[in-house]
């Protein structure tokens, strides 16, 4: 079992959810109000009525199989706007 | 220097509200305003005033100078972002010029009401029509500064998405300020032709309640703008003497149409801050979505660290004293 962990702005939460849907991930847990540095900018919530938002960190479990086809729907708008996506092992308790 | 009127403005409840707000953040007071309510009140301000804005088009009608105006502004929202990327070009690539020139040649619908209020106090009346001007001209400059990107970019822009026009023009009309400003507006409009008493139970929540959301809204805006101050050095001298000086030739530029359009001293004040101001609510959004490579760093830090800061100030006074100068008072 693998987790991947994506940290990206929330105005493309809609776009990767779509993406990970397309992959056919058994599901996905969203926190949207992540705030933060990244090695860019500081993100913060002070700029939400702008419409900028601050960030969404997305987790979902699922095999390295699924891995892959979330790879490929996801690197163009990851690249295009902007954001991070880790793998790491996962075991269940 | 209109110095009087800039000192009646200052000691206006929402303009002394915005200096709360840099003060709690220059002494360091932990004064913080959750998140998701200056959201609201953005939301509800563009509600109060599109609805009030509907309520006077109904009584003053299509006629007279409604048209003239409002074609005007749409000009005046497709010149200015050009006059603008020309004047950043100097310094800036492509990316940047577009994504700033966007945001002033589109408008600032808080700077809008503050000059509303100033009007209000002053007992210079206005016509409810300048808010069909201030919701036509958030779109085309947004679409100005994209077709600038698209015309401007290098051809092997990397990671490129094709741009749908589409979304683009999903973005620029229907986003979720305009959306609500025209919505609000029709409704008003409606509402005052055809039920009157539904007129009537709006008052509390449109009219009376306006005036302290206002001054609350400003509050939060005066800690966001003092935040905002420390990443104005990251822009560099050349953004900030920008960010002062061209709301300032916008505001004479739109102070001579509004006297060729023969607007009234009222009218004329609240088409100037329409030229002069700049946008932080609509325009962010849509070149984040559009043109990731813009600093949003740059047009958040001179639109609300300074140009927002400046026209609620001064600029207001200050145009209005131009105004005074250029076109008559009617009666």
């Amino acid at each position: 079992m693998k987790r991947l962990d994506l940290i990206f702005g929330e105005r493309e939460l809609d776009a990767i959810l779509t993406a990970l849907e397309a992959a056919e991930v058994p599901g996905y847990t969203v926190l949207k109000h992540a705030t933060g540095k990244g090695p860019q900018t500081v993100v913060s919530e002070d700029m939400e009525f702008t419409g900028l938002g601050a960030n969404a960190h997305v987790i979902v479990f699922c095999e390295l199989e699924t891995i892959d086809k979330v790879r490929e729907n996801i690197r163009s708008i990851l690249s295009y706007y902007g954001g991070v996506a880790y793998v790491s092992e996962a075991t269940e308790l | 220097m209109e110095t009087n009127l800039i000192l009646q403005n200052v000691l206006t409840p929402p303009v002394l509200f915005f200096f709360l707000g840099i003060v709690a953040v220059v002494v360091r007071s932990d004064l913080e305003i959750p998140a998701p309510l200056p959201k609201l009140f953005s939301l509800y301000l563009l509600l109060a005033i599109g609805f009030k804005g509907g309520l006077a088009l109904e009584k003053s009608g299509f006629g007279g100078q409604v048209f003239p105006t409002l074609i005007a502004a749409i000009l005046m929202s497709l010149l200015i972002p050009l006059v603008c990327f020309v004047i950043l070009r100097l310094k800036l690539d492509v990316f940047n010029s577009a994504a700033i020139a966007a945001a002033y040649g589109s408008i600032s619908a808080v700077t809008f009401i503050t000059a509303e209020s100033f009007l209000e106090s002053q007992n210079i009346p206005f016509d409810g029509f300048m808010v069909a001007a201030l919701a036509l001209m958030e779109s085309p400059a947004i679409i100005v500064g994209l077709l600038l990107v698209k015309l401007g970019a290098p051809k092997n822009r990397p990671n490129i998405q094709e741009m749908k026009w589409r979304s683009i023009l999903h973005e620029s009309m229907l986003n979720g300020s305009v959306y609500l400003l025209l919505g609000s507006l029709v409704i008003g409009f409606l509402t005052a032709a055809h039920n009157p008493v539904g007129v009537d139970k709006m008052q509390p929540f449109t009219g009376k309640l306006f005036y302290g959301a206002e001054c609350f809204f400003l509050l939060d805006m005066g800690i966001v703008a003092a935040q905002r101050l420390p990443s104005l050095k990251k822009a560099g001298s050349f953004l900030i003497i920008f960010a002062v000086l061209i709301p300032l030739l916008n505001a004479c530029l739109g102070i001579f149409v509004a006297k060729a359009l023969l607007l009234g001293p009222g009218n004329s004040l609240l088409f100037a801050i329409l030229c002069a101001s700049a946008s932080y609510l609509a325009v962010p959004a849509a070149m984040r979505m559009t043109v990731p490579e813009a600093k949003s760093s740059y047009y958040i830090s001179t639109t609300l660290g300074l140009t927002f800061p400046f026209n609620i100030v001064i600029g207001i006074p200050l145009y209005m004293g131009l105004v005074n100068k250029l076109i008559p008072s009617i009666g």
